[in-house]
């Protein structure tokens, strides 16, 4: 097809904005993107290919070192899915602690991704407010589980460790601290007339086009789709959840959406806290044959696991389906089309959370 | 188009993704429903998508297959939107005509399933270069 | 040594520029190079800047298991960063390929067959702090009098 194009701008692998090596190549006509593709295989590590054919136990930290950033959120999935698979069953003391986990996880990968934006947009300031504010975050998380990265929190039928009376005081006082904080963050973000110049109207991604791509996440909650896997999820329910949807569907929304899941996520570990029931965090099983399709929701939307187990808990099969393909695909193809300028492409290009290690693999 | 700068080929990364499990069992689907030989599909798949859409190719595809085309069993049949707006295949007014053509058939006395082979040829027509 | 090596040992010591490029990991050294900026870390207070720019940097931090994506790109790179220099290696990645090094993966570890490296920080993932730290004893054993040393 022949097409009119002023400039091509190839954009990374190596780019100051891109914490990760991915390549997109824009196809400009003056300052307006009319088309772009993206190139990968920077990261490609075939991670499945190495899951294959090894015992469960191995393959539970592999599946951590999918993805540095949501580790936690892997690991759950896997262990959560062994536990279908064999019908283990968790105490129910264990699943409180997994939700205060995984949404401790959940609070340092949104503030990360938020503090990517505000880098990329020049708010420097506030950039550097959230990643302070991020490492409270991961002080807790380090506390609970012992590693601020892939810390192999959960087993199958539990957790490691239990959490203490006096961790739960620190807790709740570093959660207190940092709700008060971020209100700050998130109302010099929401009012501030610069950035909304930056981020208001850029970036529009529509409902329909994220329903054709199948956007996940909070990419897909700023454009309206109210889905989100903890619906499904027994100790959610029991917790009361519900999501967090915008309607702006600009990059401004889907910074306020992770801004919003924030303060949802500390509610949530709020009611854990005061609802932990007693009991034993690890109950025994054994893993057995089988294969089933499992998702959760990472901080970057639905994950999926479709795993086939031998009965000796061995892994034969394994295909993991990651939020940032469906989201970079999105983002890519819809979101930077019709971008007024190159800046607003790398601006767009991190609103949308990209997260290229689990992209490829 | 013009030509740009540290190019490297991609074919054997772009391969390494078509060969995952769901995305070989999804190309298999294509291809038996198209009735083209699989290693042709992936030829066609390398040298017409970006890497990030061939990673996507699952989830597009469960999207399509739960959303389009429901109530037109002709659309359905010939895979409209499917082949077009979910898994670029084919542009869209290519896929307008086969469209018609396999509409007008129904209309006129061919029962569906033949009909659908018809379109399905004038797709795989419309995949040659 | 003369004065203008004094004063050039002094300068540099104290405006170091990184560049981080990320060759195939797991991000999670990644996220802790980036915790580096961090208030808490504060890296600039050694004098030290982030901006992931091969053409200005001194250092380079290399991160992940080179994957198959780098081969005609890391050698370019690494000649482009103007003399003197570093790279440092972080987390077990780069050193020995962690847990990815495995029989029909696609990586191809060490990263020191491909570029020099000048110091290895073992760790999946490594501290803020001993990041910060490798940088800092990088600074003065690479960069201290470097234009007496390489006569
Ligand atoms: S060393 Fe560990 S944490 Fe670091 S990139 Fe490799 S696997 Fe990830």
């Amino acid at each position: 097809m022949k097409r009119t194009v002023d400039v091509n701008i190839p954009l990374g692998p190596v780019h100051p904005c891109f914490k990760e090596p991915a390549r997109v190549k824009c196809e400009t006509k003056g300052e307006r993107v009319i088309a772009a593709e993206v190139e990968l295989g920077y990261m490609k590590k075939g991670i499945e290919r190495i899951m294959k054919g090894r015992p469960w136990q191995e393959v539970m930290f592999l599946a951590e070192r999918v993805c540095g950033i949501c580790s936690v959120i892997h690991n759950m999935v896997f262990i959560e899915a062994m536990e279908q698979i064999s019908g283990i069953a968790v105490p129910p003391r264990a699943a409180y602690l997994r939700v205060i986990v995984n949404e401790l996880d959940r609070m340092q990968s949104h503030l990360l991704a938020n503090f990517s934006y505000c880098y990329t947009i020049e708010h420097e300031t506030l950039a550097m407010y959230l990643l302070d504010c991020r490492e409270q975050v991961m002080d807790a998380l380090e506390r609970l589980t012992g590693a601020r990265v892939t810390c192999a929190y959960m087993i199958p039928g539990g957790v490691r460790c239990d959490i203490h009376a006096e961790d739960q005081v620190v807790l709740r006082e570093s959660l207190d601290r940092i709700e008060k904080e971020l209100h700050r963050y998130a109302s010099m973000f929401g009012n501030g007339p610069m950035i909304a110049l930056r981020s208001r109207g850029v970036g529009i991604l529509t409902p329909v086009a994220a329903r054709e791509a199948h956007v996940v996440g909070p990419t897909a909650r700023a454009s309206g789709i109210a889905e989100d896997r903890r619906i499904q999820h027994p100790t959610y329910k029991q917790l009361g959840f519900t999501p967090v949807v915008r309607y702006d569907c600009d990059n401004y929304a889907r910074i306020m959406v992770r801004f919003d899941e924030l303060f949802q996520s500390i509610r949530l570990i709020r009611a854990c806290l005061d609802g932990l029931p007693k009991g034993i965090i690890r109950g025994g099983g054994i893993c057995k044959a089988g294969e089933i399709r499992y998702s959760g929701e990472a901080p970057r939307g639905e994950l999926t696991y479709s795993i086939k187990t031998d009965e000796v808990g061995r892994v034969v099969e394994i295909q993991i389906q990651t939020p940032s393909i469906m989201n970079i695909e999105a983002c890519c193809h819809s979101m930077i089309i019709g971008a007024d300028s190159i800046a607003d492409v790398t601006a767009t290009f991190v609103s949308a959370d990209p997260c290229i290690a689990c992209t490829e693999r | 188009m013009s030509r740009w700068i540290y190019e490297q080929d991609l074919v054997s990364q772009k391969y390494r993704i078509l060969i995952a499990m769901r995305h070989d069992r999804i190309i298999r689907q294509i291809a038996a429903d198209l009735g083209i030989g699989l290693q042709d599909l992936r030829k066609y798949f390398i040298e017409h998508l970006d890497m990030i859409l061939l990673e996507n190719l699952p989830a597009r595809y469960e999207a399509a297959l739960a959303a389009a085309d429901h109530g037109d069993p002709v659309a359905r049949a010939v895979g409209r939107a499917l082949y077009t707006t979910y898994i670029p295949i084919v542009p869209p007014y290519v896929m307008d005509s086969i469209y018609r053509h396999v509409d007008a058939q129904v209309k006129s006395g061919t029962p569906l399933i033949e009909a659908a082979a018809k379109g399905r040829a004038m797709i795989r027509e419309a995949m040659e270069p | 040594m003369s004065i203008l090596q004094a004063i050039k040992n002094k300068v540099r010591s104290r405006s170091i520029h990184v560049s981080y490029v990320d060759v195939g990991s797991c991000n999670g050294c990644d996220i802790e190079v980036l915790a580096c900026l961090a208030p808490r870390y504060d890296i600039e207070q050694y004098g030290i800047f982030v901006h992931n720019n091969p053409r200005e940097a001194d250092v380079l931090i290399v991160i992940g298991a080179y994957t198959h994506g780098w081969e005609e790109k890391l050698a370019p790179l690494w000649e482009k960063i103007p003399d003197p220099k570093a790279a440092i290696a972080i987390g077990n990645c780069p050193i020995s390929g962690c847990c990815f090094d495995r029989r029909g993966s696609y990586v191809d570890p060490p990263v020191s067959k491909h570029i020099p490296i000048a110091a290895e920080v073992p760790g999946c993932p490594p501290r803020p702090t001993e990041i910060l730290n490798a940088i800092l004893s990088v600074r003065d054993l690479v960069f201290a009098d470097w234009e007496v040393k390489r006569r």
